[in-house]
């Protein structure tokens, strides 16, 4: 439209484009939806769902269960809504004024930092039983009224004011005024706090409440001390060790475990001449997608009382067979089978990352193989160990289904947290201070292995082309290490086997005929004249969960991802905390999720138990980590000049890392993609909290089945699982495969 | 799919609304489930085919119901709570979280489920009972050459250590029943004695109430101290498991339906609870292997059921028992005097 | 094709200009200059001098803790890179790798307000410059390091900066094509009369591409100037030594008459311009082609012993004892090279050595 006018000067065009106040449209963007969310749309959660829409026709805009918050405070009503309108008067009233005019940021921070800080208060403040605080009770007497959890209006003006805030503090020229970067910290910060730090906060203070709702030190200490979470009765000869004890030397142990398996796959994968590594490779990673406990089950169907590997031992032999699977070995096989994988993925990483130029030029000092190893390649993969270590250690803190199929009488903490809120006590004190606990745990493992890595960064990977060759292992270590590998994976083959063969048998161990009714049973379709019936028990959680599981993924790897470019690329103040922040949810185990998510959103302002969005943002915030890391490897890569090369072209930081940034992550991304929906379709440990009748995920589902001894179903629902993400995951590699190769042949040259 | 319907009842509303001017809501309620999943949704389906009435169920333990509703109790989102075991449903009759409600139905009820009504002021009423008892695997018994218990202290004898399994009282009702039943079977002194001794047979304490069986149908334990219907539906599904009411009598559980008191519905909350206690709607449990004892006596009952005029019940002070001081005192003596000590 | 690229050139200014990083790191203290409209400035220092900051500050990278930046007669102190009107050619040139040639030079056009056509028109004539319009669908990575280099000119050029700035555009070149290459931007520089602002640690290149040269030090300016001043009248030592070598030797300055000043250095005694020094301790500073070699010495030379001599090619390289320390010396003869361990005679050539402050 400028151009028409001044087409005979080009260079005015340009300066006119360029020197535009680029801020300007999504300031106002951002106020009218503070608007929108006050005016129009309603303030409280509408109980039957907002897209039923049937608030539209039910009193709308009148009935305060619908109304937006203006009609509310015109009606009288809920006058604590009222001052809400002031900071969003204040900001409009600053779209008149320059950028560049003091007042503008001032105001934007002043006001929306009030209208925040306002709304937190009231949400807060006021609950399903008037005033929440005493305090407030008895300072301005009896409310006589409530509220409910907040809705799309309230959640549209609490967006509207936090970007509103950034743009304020954009404004004051932090991050060099940069609107998109002010605003993407703003807004991970804000959700970090609203689904970490909140619900972790919430939690701890439950674990000081009593029975008559007060709050007590000492019925915390009570709970922590308990002899039952420290007792020491199994060392000292007596019964049995109290239950935090069982926990951290199971997690330990399964630590221990599969590092070492991981060690061992990844050298054979890539040092040695093993021929069938590629067949091992895929097999090692199969149980990443399958839901946990169902090897479990695998394991109960070989080694139980009547299990086919003790029924024929003890008839081999003649010895009664016993039940010594149930109990810590049980769990401690489970385990380890299901998360070698993980370790060997991190494993492989860094035994591939050792540069092979070390490694030969140790040789050409004149280290045999073996001194090699020792001396030069062990040592740097330490940083890997480490990780591999923490991870298996944190899953297995966390890990709830196989504890609960093969437990015995070896309680652990998550299950033990699992029945405190769901069994006859119903003590969520209890679960918070058992939770508690179990963080404590994991935070401190986390904390230990960062403290251990320090700065003591090993990565070799230069960037730069490493034309070596990794040696092969010395012979005195691939003897033992490719029996172990052949070993272990043959027993997976087995578990697999037992999986199938568990899902086509009428009934395991007692009517071995083989019957494909369980899958009918699960995933029975009937076509119908009006289109196909979806008759099977399953399909309800199958559906919710492909769907929820689809949604949670390009969120996770978005947000971690975004976190990645703010960590990597910008500097800030504060950006250790923050970085801390991001990392935490790694460490905070699947179980304590759960607790803390029903604890503190089972109750207003944020009443999200029984919906989907609870599964999906738990997804979300338990995987982000995930996307985190994996941005930050790939982002580290990418030279800091093409960023920069973008932004001195004029492109401002929300182009440059759509159109620069994001197309050179593509593997990063799927990598992300993948990690995230396998694991929304796996996950139980905070599933089992969250789901309701309506949004009943598979894994609930399929433990359900469990419990009632339906073996088959279960099994039969996992295989299909099982499939599926064999499919998607297949189908995404192919992407990540494609891109790889683009990307590899364009920078390749370029460095 | 579920978008599909969603869409199309959005623009059924949006044409309703266009031909007049007020839409009428269609009928509806929230009920609280409390029973096993697909019982629930049994129900829950076949209501809405008799009544027409839509119905948005949340499924829930008990003990969970119980805490929401009350957590809810200024804004009762629930109109209906069915199933669960008794105490939490006296416990919120006590507490006034139920509204009294007599429906024309009651009087095709057996007498016990009458008795839980008037007991509690008719803010409750039984709907199905279960007697506690055991089940065992006949294989195992056979294969391990055990003689067949058929009485509580049975499982007292030497030959059957590592064979029994009972959940652990802390986390199951069906196991602070049991301990309950045997206090006042046996009095307290005796029956923590008898606790002592089985704990010596125990291989396991489980989580859950019904596990004990489960395990013995799956061939992985052989006794299994559970209410008898659960221990019924695994025989019936085919697994070697044998019934036992104990020789010395036993305790039992009363199911139980209340109407929230100030729901939002209570037109549809009646027409439920009315519906609930009929023939047809207690027979239903057949269809889902829920072989409880119906409260309405013109149900038609499993002949695998258990007959609860044939076994001997204790009288149960559901009142007594119920209590939490009561409970709480009973599940602090186990823990100290029972669960400590070595197997 | 120059009727599609224009300039704009703006002057640039730095008013007291610093950059402090944390608490105790200072990047560029408090500098002031001023870079006149189509000339082109090099930026040239030792690594670790700040040149690079000063380079990153103007293209709005970095943002300055104190003082003024003015491109033109506008205040761009606080403006991010994004919105100034300055582009910049990198090191490593940044080119997207995902993109073609012609989308990488599209790229800076299509967020200045330029139409698909007027974008696509000037991009190809960007590209016609550095002479690479048939390149124009290759990706980055089937190009040369050369051409790769021109892609990131015409990028930049493309969207008539204020000011072109180019971080050591030339040190991913092998010798030969850096010489071509430098050429070229000194054309196209002149041609279209641009801004350009240049770092390099390469004093040869320095001074070949440069209308004027500003050698930092320490976070500092050490001196500005014409290539021909730096080089001939440098006012420190600093300069002196980078900017062509030089022997820095202390001395004496017996007298001053007008312009000339008397030294001597032990027995040696020498004339030169005074430079406004006065009697005293000094030091002077002698380029080694200006260090004369004679085998045969007369008594007012110094005496002196080769310890080494280098051959390498186009002259000879010597390193000389005397008593006042080594000296380092070339020489044009290579045809009859002087030997390890014979005495000279050595002097200093009438023109040439500069006399500088006491270091």
């Amino acid at each position: 439209m400028m151009r028409s006018l001044c087409c005979h000067n080009k260079t005015l065009v340009m300066q006119t484009a360029r020197s535009g106040d680029v801020g300007r449209p999504v300031l106002i963007f951002w106020i009218i939806i503070g608007w929108l969310g006050f005016l129009a749309l309603p303030w409280y959660a509408i109980e039957d769902g907002f897209f039923a829409f049937e608030w539209l026709f039910d009193g709308y805009p009148f009935d305060t269960d619908y109304a937006p918050a203006a009609f509310i405070v015109a009606q009288g009503e809920k006058l604590w809504l009222a001052p809400l309108v002031l900071p969003l008067l204040a900001v409009t009233a600053v779209i008149g004024r320059p950028k560049s005019d003091p007042l503008y940021a001032t105001i934007l921070i002043a006001a929306s930092g009030f209208g925040l800080a306002w709304l937190v208060l009231q949400g807060f403040g006021i609950g399903l039983r008037g005033w929440q605080f005493g305090m407030l009770e008895s300072l301005f007497g009896d409310l006589g009224d409530r509220q409910f959890g907040m809705g799309y209006g309230a959640l549209f003006v609490a967006v509207s004011l936090l970007f509103l805030f950034t743009q304020g503090i954009a404004a004051r020229g932090a991050i060099n005024g940069d609107v998109f970067v002010v605003s993407a910290i703003g807004s991970v910060i804000a959700l970090i706090t609203v689904f970490v730090f909140f619900p972790i906060a919430n939690m701890l203070a439950s674990a000081f409440i009593t029975e008559d709702q007060s709050y007590s030190i000492a019925v915390f200490f009570s709970k922590f001390f308990d002899d039952r979470l420290w007792g020491l009765g199994c060392v000292a000869g007596g019964h049995r060790c109290g239950v935090a004890w069982n926990s951290l030397f199971l997690a330990v142990s399964v630590g221990l475990l599969t590092t070492l398996l991981g060690l061992v796959f990844a050298l054979v994968a890539t040092r040695s001449g093993f021929k069938y590594k590629r067949a091992m490779r895929a097999l090692t990673v199969l149980p990443i997608i399958t839901p946990p406990f169902v090897i479990g089950l695998a394991i109960i169907l070989l080694f139980g009382l009547s299990g086919t590997v003790t029924t024929f031992v003890a008839d081999l032999f003649g010895v009664q067979p016993t039940r010594w699977i149930y109990g810590l070995p049980g769990i401690m096989i489970a385990q380890v089978l299901a998360f070698t994988p993980v370790a060997f993925l991190v494993m492989i990483g860094v035994v591939e990352g050792v540069s092979p130029s070390m490694e030969e030029a140790a040789q050409t000092l004149r280290a045999s193989k073996w001194e090699v190893f020792r001396t030069v390649s062990f040592p740097l993969m330490r940083p890997g160990l480490a990780n591999a270590f923490l991870i298996g250690f944190i899953e297995s803190m966390a890990d709830f289904g196989n504890p609960l199929v093969l437990g015995g009488n070896y309680d652990v903490l998550s299950t033990e947290i699992f029945f405190a809120i769901v069994g006859a006590q119903y003590d969520q004190g209890q679960a918070a201070v058992l939770a508690i606990v179990l963080l404590s745990f994991t935070l401190g493992a986390f904390y230990a292995q960062r403290f251990w890595l320090g700065n003591k960064s090993y990565t070799t990977v230069s960037g730069k082309g490493d034309a070596g060759v990794h040696p092969t292992m010395p012979k005195m270590l691939s003897v033992p290490v490719i029996f172990i590998a052949v070993g272990w994976a043959g027993f997976t083959a087995v578990i697999y086997c037992m999986i199938v063969a568990g899902s086509v048998v009428e009934l395991w161990g007692l009517n071995n005929s083989l019957t494909f009714k369980h899958y009918a049973t699960a995933f029975s379709v009937a076509l119908e004249d009006n289109g196909v019936r979806w008759t099977g028990a399953a399909w309800n959680s199958f559906w919710t969960t492909i769907q929820i599981a689809a949604i949670a993924a390009p969120l996770t790897a978005a947000l971690g991802l975004l976190t990645a470019y703010l960590l990597t690329r910008q500097n800030f103040a504060g950006k250790s905390s923050f970085e801390f922040g991001t990392m935490l949810s790694f460490a905070i185990p699947g179980t304590v999720i759960g607790v803390s998510y029903i604890l503190a959103f089972n109750v207003p302002p944020l009443e999200l138990t029984g919906t989907g969005i609870i599964l999906v943002i738990s997804f979300v915030f338990r995987n982000m980590s995930v996307g985190v890391r994996a941005g930050i490897a790939s982002m580290s890569q990418l030279d800091k000049s093409l960023d920069e090369s973008s932004l001195t072209l004029g492109a401002n930081s929300w182009h440059t890392f759509r159109r620069i940034i994001l197309p050179l992550l593509k593997p990063a991304i799927l990598a992300a993609l993948v990690y995230s929906f396998v694991t929304a379709m796996t996950a139980v440990s905070a599933v089992i909290f969250l789901v309701s009748a309506e949004y009943d995920m598979a894994t609930s589902y399929i433990i359900g089945r469990v419990e009632n001894n339906d073996y088959g179903l279960a099994i039969a629902y996992s295989t299909t699982l099982i499939f599926v993400m064999l499919l998607v995951v297949g189908a995404l590699q192919l992407a990540v495969g494609r891109t790889a190769i683009g990307r590899r042949k364009s920078t390749g040259q370029q460095s | 799919m579920m978008k599909r319907t969603f869409l199309a009842t959005s623009i059924a509303a949006v044409v309703l609304s266009g031909t007049s001017t007020v839409a009428v809501a269609k009928d509806k309620m929230t009920l609280y489930c409390s029973a096993e999943e697909n019982w629930c949704q049994l129900m829950l389906n076949s209501f809405e085919e008799a009544t027409g009435i839509d119905v948005s169920m949340t499924r829930k333990s008990s003990g969970e119901t119980f805490a929401q509703i009350k957590a809810e109790a200024t804004n009762p989102k629930g109109d209906v709570w069915w199933g669960g075991t008794g105490d939490p449903h006296l416990q919120a009759a006590e507490e006034g979280l139920t509204a009294a409600y007599v429906s024309e139905n009651r009087s095709e009820l057996a007498d016990w489920a009458i008795s839980q009504a008037t007991s509690a002021g008719d803010k409750t009423i039984g709907i199905y009972s279960g007697a506690l008892g055991y089940g065992y695997n006949t294989e195992l018994l056979a294969a391990n050459g055990l003689s067949e218990p058929s009485c509580w202290k049975d499982l007292l004898k030497p030959e059957y250590k590592g064979h029994v399994q009972m959940a652990n009282p802390n986390s199951s009702g069906t196991a602070y029943t049991t301990l309950a039943t045997i206090v006042q079977l046996f009095g307290e002194d005796e029956g923590f004695e008898f606790m002592k001794g089985l704990h010596a047979n125990i291989n396991q304490y489980t989580k859950s109430g019904s596990a004990p069986i489960k395990s013995a149908a799956r061939g992985e334990n052989t006794i299994g101290i559970v209410f008898m219907h659960d221990a019924v539906k695994q025989a019936v599904a085919g697994f070697p498991i044998k019934v036992v009411a104990p020789c010395e009598g036993t305790g039992y559980e009363i199911g139980s339906m209340s109407i929230i008191k100030d729901g939002r519905n209570p037109e549809s909350a009646q027409a439920f609870y009315d519906w609930a206690l009929t023939a047809e709607a207690q027979t239903l449990a057949l269809q889902v292997n829920a072989f409880q004892v119906p409260a309405n006596t013109g149900a038609e009952t499993s002949p695998s059921a258990p007959d609860l005029a044939s076994i001997k019940l204790i009288d149960y002070d559901f009142s007594k028992y119920g209590s939490s001081a009561e409970r709480k005192r009973l599940l602090k003596k186990w823990d100290d005097e029972v669960s400590v000590l070595p197997q | 094709m120059s009727d599609t690229i224009n300039s704009k050139a703006a002057s640039v200014r730095f008013e007291q200009v610093s950059k402090r990083y944390g608490a105790d790191v200072l990047a560029v203290d408090n500098i002031s200059l001023d870079i006149e409209p189509s000339t082109l400035v090099t930026l040239l220092g030792p690594s670790g001098c700040g040149k690079t900051t000063t380079l990153r500050m103007i293209a709005g990278l970095e943002i300055a803790t104190g003082g003024r930046i003015l491109i033109g007669d506008k205040d761009v102190t606080k403006l991010p890179a994004t919105d100034r009107d300055v582009s910049m050619v990198f090191q490593s040139y940044a080119l997207f790798p995902h993109m073609s040639v012609l989308e990488n030079v599209s790229y800076g056009l299509s967020y200045s307000g330029f139409n698909k056509t007027e974008t696509r028109d000037r991009a190809m004539a960007g590209l016609d410059i550095v002479g690479l319009g048939a390149y124009a669908s290759r990706l980055p990575s089937e190009l040369s390091g050369g051409q790769q280099q021109r892609v990131a000119v015409a990028r930049a050029l493309v969207l008539e900066p204020q000011v072109l700035l180019f971080d050591e555009p030339l040190s991913n070149l092998d010798a030969k094509l850096r010489r071509q290459v430098r050429e070229e931007i000194r054309e196209i520089q002149q041609g279209l009369g641009l801004t350009v602002v240049y770092v390099t640690h390469d004093q040869e290149e320095a001074l070949a591409v440069s209308d004027r040269i500003i050698v930092m030090r320490n976070a500092a300016i050490a001196q500005e100037g014409a290539p021909r001043e730096l080089f001939e009248a440098p006012t420190n030592a600093f300069v002196a030594d980078f900017i062509g070598e030089a022997n820095l030797i202390p001395c004496q300055i017996d007298s001053v008459t007008g312009d000339t000043a008397n030294i001597h250095i032990g027995d040696y005694a020498h004339t030169l311009p005074a430079r406004g020094l006065t009697p005293g301790a000094a030091t002077v500073a002698v380029r080694p082609s200006r260090v004369q070699l004679v085998a045969n010495p007369t008594p007012d030379m110094i005496t002196a012993t080769i310890s080494k001599a280098t051959y390498v090619g186009v002259h000879m390289e010597y390193t000389v004892d005397t008593p006042f320390g080594p000296l380092f010396a070339v020489s044009g003869e290579v045809d009859d090279p002087f030997t390890v361990g014979q005495d000279m005679g050595l002097s200093f050539s009438g023109s040439g050595p500069v006399l500088l402050p006491e270091s």
